[in-house]
């Protein structure tokens, strides 16, 4: 038995890490660190998510992405694309880094709903070495912007190889809505997909739709959502926050909303004019604690609370909450949040329970 | 045919998925839409990115170079069938090219997005798989067709090739890669990797290389002998009996350098009936150039199309026939027109080629072969 609980991340992009940054996920991240070049570690900040990390925090399963963009205007980091064709080799490059770490032992990608739970079970009171050694890691496949699913025919071969979750758009304007930093709706193939998406039980996640996009789903479109990296903007100001309206329109659907760990999205005063490595983040896992408290005060309850940190993902340690080395540290929320009140049941839901129920209630596991 | 239609080109390499998706080139644009993407980084008119991709970084200047090489010049200049790669290899990013993974299962991650970019561009109706003797006939019928009518809509044949085995995870997933329409591969590249050294390095084999040779061989793929460094390339020769290509490479004898075949190297290849690829670069064709140490290299090329006349010419001599010569241009492989032959702007120039050799002396028979013949008939041995 242990006293760690297990945690489920709703959002990290494993993927992009590995082929993007050029980082072997295998290894400790302080041994990532050392062998990232300064020219890495600027661009895209210092190493927090590694597999050893991982399992030292007993993040056991974990939501890994597919994730490229149409995306012409990309100056920042140079990897959005201008042809949907670019965007599918690129997707299916981060699905065949996953199956090559499958082949090796490192995680399991989940396909089927006694795949999940017993992953689950079997990461509550597995034994986890000091140096991250343990069990497989459980991985569910999601993909940031649909832009690599060439058109909704191609859904159920998606389905196939893992994928359960799916955002429609990212930075920009993708081939199905407009995204984050944009102004604009849904775009005309978004309905035939999310049509094909709810045929497949594959979940809808509103995280980076504009808000005129986020209410047009929500209006054609009856299946389930969840919002798998998302903060409040009644705390942190901007689009890229759900509004309260917007958390009550997923909770209305029973979603979750994973709190991501972005100071951009946690710290009002964070500046992107700056590069992270010049400057301090005034969030502290506090203020993810906050963020978390603000949905279960909302809606009354913590059961659509989850964690969906997106560390990494763009960004490094120095644009973290501060007092967060590595991802190991999420198990330093477990005290925080019960000096909120909320219980040992609240927690556990919070941290991994909340998403277990969402994605196994709606995986079709006979497609 | 006459002497105006124009000539199918076979091309034996060019790494048309690393250039789409690690240069962000949407390969069914115009050559001019690419350039016009990218001179946006290049002209100093707008601020450079805030993030510089320390992947895409060169050890000398011109980044990624200037594109040359898309779909519609390519079906343009009748580049009509080609053996495009795979590429991804092990290395540690700080070395030369700077674009090597740490991990093999990385490597074969990449290696994976670039044979799914090449399906999504079958899918469009961009290009079609060669897999078997028969599509190669079919693709070979459909260039004839087009002849020097519009060719717009040909697909391009596409014979997949890989550049560094390592997106090969192992012997047992060699079958996979083959089903997938691998025929050629090169065990390195540049540096060593997971089977053994390459270009720049000295050294040979590794262990774990011959039970993937075993594999190769039994799947029928073909040996590239391209990049593998001098003892790797005789170790290899001892111990395949299959089907040997050299779909990059020009004369050691003409110009300096590991990367370059020496003469005793050319004859192997001939024995075993293998043919060699002429490239279109300035560090391969320059004499004043030693490949071993590219700070010898201009910024900017010197040399035309023409300059492969004087490697067609000593393998010839080496063979005593004209059989063992193909084109391997390599275009914006890791350069740009900048590095290409003066006389060459786009790849729909490669259509300029006959006339030049026959200038230099080729006959009409020699030049077909050359730009077509010598590669299908090698590629017809190779495919089921």
């Amino acid at each position: 038995m242990t006293d760690m609980p297990l945690i489920l991340d709703s959002h990290l992009d494993l993927g992009f890490s590995a082929l993007q940054i050029n980082r072997d996920l295998t290894l400790p991240a302080a041994s990532v660190r050392v062998g990232d070049s300064v020219d890495t570690q600027e661009s895209y900040g210092t190493c927090t998510v590694t597999l050893p990390e991982l399992r030292r925090g007993r993040v056991g399963i974990v939501c890994g992405t597919v994730m490229s963009r149409l995306d012409a205007s990309d100056r920042a980091t140079r990897t959005g694309m201008y042809n949907q064709q670019q965007c599918h080799g690129v997707g299916r490059g981060h699905l065949a880094y996953y199956q090559a770490l499958e082949r090796l032992g490192h995680l399991r990608i989940l396909h089927k709903r006694t795949e999940l739970d017993e992953m689950a079970s079997m990461w509550r009171s597995a034994r986890i070495g000091l140096d991250g050694s343990g069990p497989p890691l459980g991985l569910v496949l999601t993909m940031e912007s649909a832009d690599p699913i060439l058109s909704p025919e191609q859904v159920p071969e998606w389905h196939a190889l893992g994928l359960r979750m799916v955002s429609l758009s990212h930075y920009g304007t993708s081939t199905y809505s407009h995204g984050t930093a944009t102004e604009g709706g849904l775009l005309p193939p978004a309905r035939p997909l999310l049509a094909a998406l709810k045929a497949a039980g594959i979940l809808v996640d509103v995280t980076h739709l504009t808000d005129q996009a986020h209410w047009e789903l929500m209006d054609i479109y009856d299946g389930p959502v969840c919002a798998s990296h998302h903060n409040c903007r009644a705390l942190t100001p901007g689009q890229r926050q759900l509004t309260d309206d917007m958390i009550d329109s997923i909770a209305q659907r029973d979603g979750v909303i994973g709190t991501a760990f972005d100071s951009w999205m946690l710290d009002p005063d964070w500046r992107r004019d700056l590069r992270a490595c010049d400057q301090q983040s005034g969030a502290t896992l506090q203020t993810v604690v906050d963020h978390i408290d603000h949905i279960a005060q909302l809606t009354g309850t913590s059961r659509h609370c989850g964690i969906g940190t997106d560390l990494d993902g763009g960004f490094g340690t120095e644009q973290a909450p501060r007092g967060l080395n590595t991802i190991a540290d999420l198990q330093s929320l477990v005290p925080l949040l019960h000096d909120r009140g909320f219980s040992d049941d609240d927690v556990a839901g919070i941290l991994a329970g909340n998403w277990l129920r969402l994605l196994g209630q709606h995986w079709k596991d006979s497609l | 045919m006459t002497k105006n239609s124009p000539v199918l080109i076979v091309d034996g390499h060019l790494d048309l998925a690393f250039n789409a998706l690690h240069h962000r080139r949407d390969l069914t644009q115009s050559v001019q839409t690419l350039r016009e993407r990218e001179d946006i980084y290049r002209d100093g008119v707008t601020p450079k990115p805030l993030h510089v991709d320390a992947l895409r970084k060169k050890v000398r200047v011109g980044d990624e170079g200037i594109a040359t090489v898309a779909l519609p010049e390519m079906r343009a200049g009748h580049v009509g069938i080609v053996l495009s790669t795979i590429m991804s290899r092990v290395q540690l990013p700080s070395n030369f090219l700077a674009d090597g993974m740490r991990t093999q299962a990385a490597a074969h991650a990449i290696g994976q997005s670039h044979l799914h970019y090449y399906k999504a561009l079958e899918g469009a109706g961009e290009l079609t798989f060669i897999r078997t003797t028969a599509d190669l006939d079919d693709s070979v019928a459909a260039w004839q067709k087009a002849g020097a009518e519009a060719s717009s809509d040909t697909p391009i044949g596409l014979i997949l090739s890989m550049e560094s085995a390592d997106p090969i995870l192992g012997p047992d997933d060699v079958q996979a890669w083959y089903d997938a329409g691998l025929r050629s591969v090169s065990l390195t590249h540049f540096g060593s990797n997971t089977w053994g050294h390459g270009t720049g390095t000295r050294g040979g084999l590794f262990a774990c290389a011959y039970p993937l040779l075993d594999a190769l061989a039994a799947a029928g793929v073909a040996l590239d002998v391209s990049h593998a460094a001098d003892l790797t390339f005789w170790q290899l020769l001892d111990y395949w009996d299959g089907p040997v290509h050299a779909s990059h490479c020009v004369c050691r004898a003409l110009v300096p350098g590991q990367r370059h075949l020496s003469d005793e190297m050319i004859k192997a290849v001939i024995d075993r009936r293998g043919v060699i690829g002429m490239v279109l670069a300035e560090p391969m064709l320059n004499p004043a150039v030693n490949f071993d140490d590219l700070t010898t290299a201009p910024a900017y090329s010197t040399r035309p199309m023409a300059a492969i006349a004087d490697h067609i010419d000593h393998i010839c001599q080496l063979a005593g026939n004209n059989e063992r010569v193909a084109l391997g241009s390599d275009l914006d492989g890791g350069f740009g027109r900048e590095w290409a032959p003066v006389d060459y702007d786009t790849i729909t120039d490669l259509q300029k080629l006959p006339g030049l050799l026959e200038r230099r002396g080729f006959s009409t028979e020699d030049v077909a072969r050359i730009l077509h013949g010598n590669l299908l008939t090698f590629l017809r041995r190779v495919l089921p």
